[in-house]
């Protein structure tokens, strides 16, 4: 999967790499972009967020464990795939951490105003309206729609903004997934191509 | 000037490769050190995560096969697979049947995949069911289930927890075009045969087996799902072996099985897949002498 990934990050931000590779000489070291990113969502992300904390598996312990943060799993969902026959069973099950709350591609850029809008009132439903209440966006390794996800709360004036770049596979190496279902409110509004 | 400038890019790519290997490879070290913290509020979780994982068994298992009732067992039927794999788009998976006369089929479902079953395969006279070797995409961490049908009708079923995700959704890594280039072109190759001992054989087959669920990067469209549905491998006129595939089974698909010594006749496979592509190839068995 790792090689896989990294082939297709090579291709696809190959361009960008070139136009603005760091000092360090090396395509991990990737820059953060002016604000949101709307390049491939799948690719090489920075080490870094600008306002937002960057946190590996033991930080994300520590600070559950200390904050109960708001957990935003912002993952793609498994659409079933056109000319699947309808006698295969098609069983999508979302692992992820028990307790998140996943609003499927919510990191997409450009998204469009309707879904832009609902992200940030169901952020602002579960911290209660209080913008220094800790938050954590993840998806997977490799992914920016949790990058994004995150500087859109960043933009937003949240404060104690938290990115989980390991995801949910960084999770299940150490802790059991649950399956957990798309947020209701966020599930009423998808209508497929408009998240895209 | 991007062909020249984009080459130090992908040879970076390798070296970051092999670290992240490394890293993977240390994984489980540190996996196994957090294990050995006593963590009460976790010890909860596993057993949620257990049961959360065998009620999806069971509503798998329903939607295959019904009601009908499905032993485990530890002698019918073995899956062996990476505890943690390499690659989740390409995790080979061992199915040993060792009491191969009582098998009429095997069943392979990959539980936490969207798309589970992955195969069935029905074995003929002129199969050797002792084994079955494939390569198949896991989307998360996931139990594998092989569920062994013998000649009286009865079921049974073991399966093998695998550690990989993103198996379903991962890129091939070039266009749709590069990766459709010479579909439907085959290979078969057999381990040296010694008289009265089956024969094992290796069937490659060129398919992209787009899954459906790998997305364009660029144009962020996906890639619509085209994956070989049916593999009907037959010798002289006996059936070998009938193959039904899911968008699960990896891209090139590559299947080990073994064949009854001395058959007759040359070995025939048939391909299809979703989107009325049809594929026949002829191969000459070798034959052990005396």
């Amino acid at each position: 999967m790792r090689r896989r990934l990294l082939r297709i990050a090579a291709a696809g931000t190959a361009l960008l790499l070139l136009a603005a590779a760091g000092p360090a000489d090396s395509p991990v070291n990737v820059p953060e972009p002016d604000g949101i990113w709307t390049g491939p969502q799948r690719g090489y992300t920075p080490a870094t967020l600008s306002g937002a904390t960057v946190i590996d598996i033991d930080a994300l312990d520590a600070l559950i464990a200390r904050d109960r943060p708001v957990l935003l799993d912002v993952s793609l969902a498994d659409r079933r795939p056109a000319g699947l026959p309808a006698d295969r069973p098609w069983l999508p099950a979302h692992r992820s951490v028990p307790g998140a709350v996943w609003m499927a591609n919510a990191g997409a850029a450009p998204l469009d105003p309707a879904h832009e809008a609902l992200f940030l009132k169901r952020v602002a439903d579960l911290t209660g309206g209080d913008k220094g209440r800790a938050v954590v966006a993840f998806c997977h390794p490799e992914c920016w729609g949790s990058w994004n996800a995150a500087k859109r709360l960043v933009l937003q004036g949240y404060t104690r903004v938290h990115w989980f770049p390991e995801g949910i596979e960084g999770w299940q190496e150490r802790h059991p997934t649950t399956v957990i279902p798309e947020d209701s409110a966020w599930t009423a509004l998808a209508n497929g191509e408009a998240q895209r | 000037m991007i062909h020249a400038l984009a080459k130090p890019v992908l040879n970076r790519a390798v070296l970051v490769r092999s670290i992240l290997a490394a890293v993977t490879l240390a994984a489980p070290l540190a996996t196994a050190g957090a294990a050995l913290v006593p963590g009460p509020a976790h010890a909860a979780g596993a057993s949620d995560d257990e049961a959360e994982r065998l009620a999806r068994w069971k509503e798998i298992q329903k939607s295959i096969f019904g009601d009908k009732t499905i032993t485990a067992t530890d002698s019918l039927v073995k899956v062996d697979a990476p505890v943690r794999a390499m690659d989740a788009s390409l995790v080979p998976i061992t199915l040993t049947m060792p009491e191969k006369d009582r098998v009429a089929a095997v069943h392979l479902i990959i539980d936490d995949n969207p798309s589970p079953y992955a195969a069935h395969i029905a074995f003929g006279p002129g199969a050797d069911a002792g084994e079955i070797k494939l390569r198949v995409r896991v989307n998360n961490y996931t139990n594998i289930h092989a569920v062994v049908e013998t000649r009286d009708g009865q079921l049974f079923e073991t399966t093998k927890f695998v550690k990989a995700s993103g198996g379903c959704s991962a890129p091939m890594g070039m266009s749709d075009e590069e990766a459709m280039k010479g579909m439907g072109d085959m290979k078969l190759k057999f381990a040296e045969a010694q008289p009265g001992r089956p024969v094992e054989a290796t069937l490659m087959i060129r398919h992209p087996n787009f899954s459906g669920m790998q997305m364009n990067q660029i144009t962020r469209d996906y890639t619509p799902a085209r994956y070989i549905n049916k593999i009907a491998i037959t010798r002289g006129d006996k059936t070998v072996l009938t193959l039904d595939g899911d968008i699960s089974i990896s891209s090139n698909p590559v299947i080990n099985f073994g064949l009854q010594p001395g058959g007759q006749g040359p070995i025939k496979v048939v391909a299809s897949d979703n989107q009325n592509g049809r594929w026949e190839h002829s191969f000459t068995a070798p034959s052990a002498t005396n």
